[in-house]
């Protein structure tokens, strides 16, 4: 038997019979956008990773590729958004291969929607599918348990109210495309500054009839300024209070030295990190 | 037979009436005594079979019998629109493409490339195909794989 492993679930339930209290859900934050524009489709996505209370990557990448023209924002389960989108990618380039045609961003969200739909939203993935095929530019929801939505603009994730306002109060219709840019970044921005899940970078990825062009790091309102103060003690300032010195003809006796070169990559000893 | 793509849930749904308290069975109960006359009794379909399962985790059920719920589906709606021949034709193609494609378990067993074109499923790849979950499982050597096929392990 393949796949998941539910080995472990029956001791899990004996455990909790007996006391043991269940593990606390994390809750996830994350705010991703979407929005169509006169000839393609924008989506953009916050950098903060949490786990918990505590951020575990200020830089993680949550636009994530399905096919060259179609591309996926994943919010919830980390792990879960990277393998469902990988899977579904497979299995669009498969279909594809098999086709002869360029996959359509409806074939994408339907297979998002059979696949959580199966496993019944124990898969935490919530994702923004946005894409442009044949048919023209479509922006798609899918939730973690199957459902869909289709809307010009949308939002998703913890920061998903704060993003909704920006577009509830800016939209309209028929925007170009910098124009598009410009309002994604700001309702990412809003759920990077009001919502305590969201933060970093704004990342961004605008995708046309031509090409997709990938904006990463588009905007980097939290860059982190170097500090006013440090710990590094000034040559001399404690001092000697002896010295002897151990020429190399004398420790030539005991060992072999080789002399490193600075410019020797291979001889470089890995620098420490230190706070500059 | 159905036309339901989601397997059945792996708990009873209902529970046939009895016709003595359930603390006492076979004694007499005169408030219960002629609900057998009023409720049909529950038949068990014939096409629900209970699965080996690993827990009682619903969703585990639901996964183990998801593949075999679609193709059954889907040889019903066969069934109805061409007749019994159909889905028997497509058993039987399976069954001779099984037979045919056989490779050493040693080298990685069969592929099943023919299986799933018949199947429809040429263009599919699921977590299923990429963990097998035999990754400890001992592999029988060539010898005595080939004795078992032509029936020499007497």
């Amino acid at each position: 038997m393949g796949g998941f492993d539910f080995s472990n679930h029956n001791r899990n339930v004996a455990l909790h019979a007996q006391g043991v209290p269940l593990p606390k859900a994390t809750s996830t934050g994350t705010t991703i956008v979407g929005c169509l524009f006169d000839g393609g489709v924008v989506i953009a996505a916050d950098t903060r990773a949490t786990s918990g209370p505590i951020v575990a990557d200020k830089n993680c990448e949550k636009l994530h590729y399905i096919a060259p023209q179609i591309w996926c924002a994943g919010a919830g389960t980390a792990a879960d958004t990277e393998f469902t989108t990988a899977i579904i990618s497979s299995n669009l380039e498969l279909h594809a291969l098999s086709t002869g045609r360029k996959p359509r961003v409806v074939t994408c969200m339907t297979m998002l929607k059979q696949h959580l739909f199966r496993y019944q939203g124990h898969v935490g993935a919530y994702l923004v599918v946005a894409g442009v095929d044949p048919t023209g530019s479509h922006l798609f929801t899918v939730h973690a348990h199957g459902s869909t939505d289709k809307l010009p603009y949308v939002t998703l994730g913890s920061g998903s109210l704060a993003a909704m306002s920006v577009f509830e109060t800016q939209w309209k219709t028929k925007m170009s495309r910098e124009d598009a840019m410009k309002l994604c970044s700001d309702a990412i921005q809003a759920g990077i500054w009001n919502d305590l899940g969201s933060g970093s970078n704004v990342d961004v990825a605008v995708i046309t009839e031509e090409k997709t062009t990938l904006y990463r790091n588009h905007i980097t309102p939290n860059v982190r300024v170097p500090k006013q103060r440090n710990y590094r003690f000034k040559p001399g300032t404690t001092a000697v209070l002896n010295e002897k010195i151990i020429t190399r003809q004398e420790i030539n006796k005991y060992v072999t030295v080789h002399e490193l070169k600075d410019d020797n990559a291979a001889a470089t000893v890995e620098t420490m990190d230190v706070d500059q | 037979m159905s036309l339901r793509f989601v397997p059945p849930k792996a708990h009873p749904s209902q529970t046939s009436l009895e016709t003595s308290a359930p603390s006492a069975p076979g004694v007499h109960d005169s408030l219960r005594s002629r609900l057998a006359q009023t409720s049909a009794p529950a038949t068990i379909s014939s096409s629900s079979k209970s699965v080996e399962l690993q827990s009682a985790h619903p969703l585990e059920a639901r996964l183990v019998q998801w593949r075999e719920t679609q193709d059954r589906m889907k040889m019903e709606m066969l069934r109805r629109e061409f007749g019994i021949a159909e889905p028997i034709r497509r058993g039987m193609e399976l069954k001779i493409a099984a037979a045919g494609e056989w490779r050493p378990a040693v080298l990685g067993g069969a592929s099943g490339v023919h299986k799933a074109i018949l199947e429809g499923r040429d263009t599919e790849i699921g977590w299923e195909d990429v963990f097998v979950g035999n990754e400890l499982r001992e592999v029988p050597d060539f010898h005595s794989e080939m004795e078992a096929r032509m029936k020499m392990n007497w």
